[in-house]
């Protein structure tokens, strides 16, 4: 038994490993089902398709490179979403990492999609003062990104005509792997000047979330890569959130088994009156 | 001496603490052009923010490699990395340092395949010791902790498809936990660090908490 409770941690580590390898290998087909926090999201992107097409969706980027393999999907799904039901698109970064990250992102998805730089989606790059940059956006688009990411003045942008500050969006959206979305966008963008709200953040941070959805400040939520894979499927374009998922499966059952089986040997340990 | 270390501090202290949260709540057009004017002068001190972290990083690591102190092979590291990196920044795939930044270019591939890789590896990494803190942890000792681990294995089941798979009990249960208990003690945490933040704020504006002020927390 103490050999049990003191398992070398490589050997769970070599589980693990295998746990993620072989089903990136081995194809397990699972079904993944859309909670509704997601499909939340996905029937107001529908909704604004349909009843407020003329105004652009603002897309916020708040994450680094540390977090790429969790948010990257999901900006996919949510920007193939918007692009492929012709919304224009407006992305900023509000973390300095994030320009590198998603500008190549949406570029590739905006050909993809035969969607024009300039008339249906733009970049407007980075800008420091994380919840500042919110405020001055609540009040003025230009004052606070005059230009482009490649320099063009703000006002020789066809996607850009008609909006003068958050108000003017149909639709935003936070992709954020820190605390964007409570404490910068809710406090001083959605909470002054009520506009439809969602996100997509980390896995480990969607729980932090669940208050903000049932005030109805996010429209809803996806959480890390299962979110993104649940989007994947509701758009009908599997990624690699979906293929991520299978991996994930396994990982999590074997760390279930693990966690079972060093209970078990607790409680048979200390039924011995051992010391576990 | 004191008036400029102390007083002057304070008084800024309590001028834009009260200005800045009278403003949050009136929508008149002075106010808003207050709040807009605060909001720019806060950005500008996010960028010097910047350029104070990246002195502060480089003197902490000169410090350690000019010491020869343990591990100042890394610290050199660092400086090569910068100096690699800004380099090409300047260089800005042939365009030079006063257009916009191209997205192609040595500059781009060191970001995305050094960078984005590494950051992305070593969180990737937090799965493996998770899994061994949870096998030598997470045990049922008393009743709370049973009902935390039985909570934990059904969300870690109903977050994947692996639940849905094997039940579709497990999903929706995962969704009443994450929507209700969740959320209800989510809620509460929140509401105390707010609670808590607004009167360690108060504290500030009023000069009650001088701590920030440096010397001591008379």
């Amino acid at each position: 038994m103490d050999r049990l409770i003191n398992i070398d941690r490589r050997i769970i580590f070599i589980f693990i490993f295998l746990g993620i390898a072989i089903p990136l290998l081995v194809d397990i087909p699972l079904p993944i089902k859309p909670t509704p926090t997601v499909r939340s999201v996905y029937d107001e992107i529908e909704r604004i398709s349909v009843e407020d097409a003329d105004r652009p969706v603002l897309v916020s980027f708040s994450y680094g490179a540390s977090t790429v393999p969790e948010m990257v999907p999901m900006t996919r799904a949510i920007l193939r979403h918007l692009f492929s039901r012709g919304r224009k698109v407006v992305g900023i970064c509000l973390w300095p990492e994030a320009v590198g990250i998603a500008q190549p992102i949406m570029d590739e998805l905006a050909v993809e999609f035969g969607m024009e730089y300039g008339a249906d989606y733009a970049f407007l790059g980075y800008k420091p003062g994380n919840l500042a940059v919110v405020l001055n956006l609540g009040q003025s688009l230009a004052g606070t990104f005059p230009f482009d990411a490649a320099g063009t003045p703000v006002g020789e942008l066809a996607v850009l005509k008609g909006v003068r500050n958050l108000k003017d969006f149909s639709f935003v959206f936070d992709f954020a792997a820190g605390d964007s979305m409570e404490f910068w966008w809710i406090p001083f963008g959605q909470e002054k000047h009520r506009f439809p709200f969602a996100g997509g953040c980390t896995a480990v941070m969607a729980p932090d979330l669940y208050p903000f959805l049932q005030s109805k400040q996010l429209v809803g939520l996806l959480g890390g890569l299962a979110g993104a894979a649940e989007y994947e499927t509701l758009i009908e374009a599997p990624g690699s959130a979906t293929a991520g998922m299978e991996p994930q499966s396994v990982s999590h059952l074997i760390i279930i088994l693990f966690i079972v089986l060093g209970n078990g040997v607790y409680f048979t340990t200390r039924r011995r009156g051992g010391k576990a | 001496m004191l008036f400029m270390t102390r007083t002057l501090p304070f008084l800024f202290c309590f001028a834009f603490g009260m200005t800045g949260f009278a403003i949050y709540y009136v929508p008149h057009e002075w106010a808003q052009s207050v709040e807009r004017e605060f909001a720019l002068w806060l950005r500008l001190v996010y960028a010097f923010a910047y350029i104070l972290g990246l002195v502060s990083l480089l003197s902490l690591h000169w410090s350690k490699i000019r010491q020869r102190q343990a591990g100042w092979a890394y610290s050199l590291i660092v400086y090569i990395s910068f100096g690699v990196m800004f380099l090409f920044v300047v260089y800005n795939d042939g365009n030079g340092p006063f257009t916009s930044q191209a997205t192609t270019g040595p500059y781009q591939w060191m970001f995305t395949s050094i960078h984005v890789a590494s950051s992305a590896t070593m969180f990737s990494m937090l799965a493996f010791y998770i899994s061994s803190a949870a096998y030598r942890t997470f045990r049922a000792r008393t009743p709370e902790a049973a009902i935390l681990l039985v909570s934990a294995i059904i969300v870690m089941l109903g977050r994947v498809p692996i639940g849905a798979y094997i039940s579709d009990v497990i999903p929706d249960t995962m969704q009443w936990l994450m929507s209700v208990p969740n959320m209800a003690a989510k809620r509460g945490i929140l509401m105390g660090v707010s609670l808590g933040a607004i009167a360690t704020s108060l504290r500030i504006i009023f000069g009650i908490e001088r701590s920030y002020l440096g010397g001591g927390g008379d």
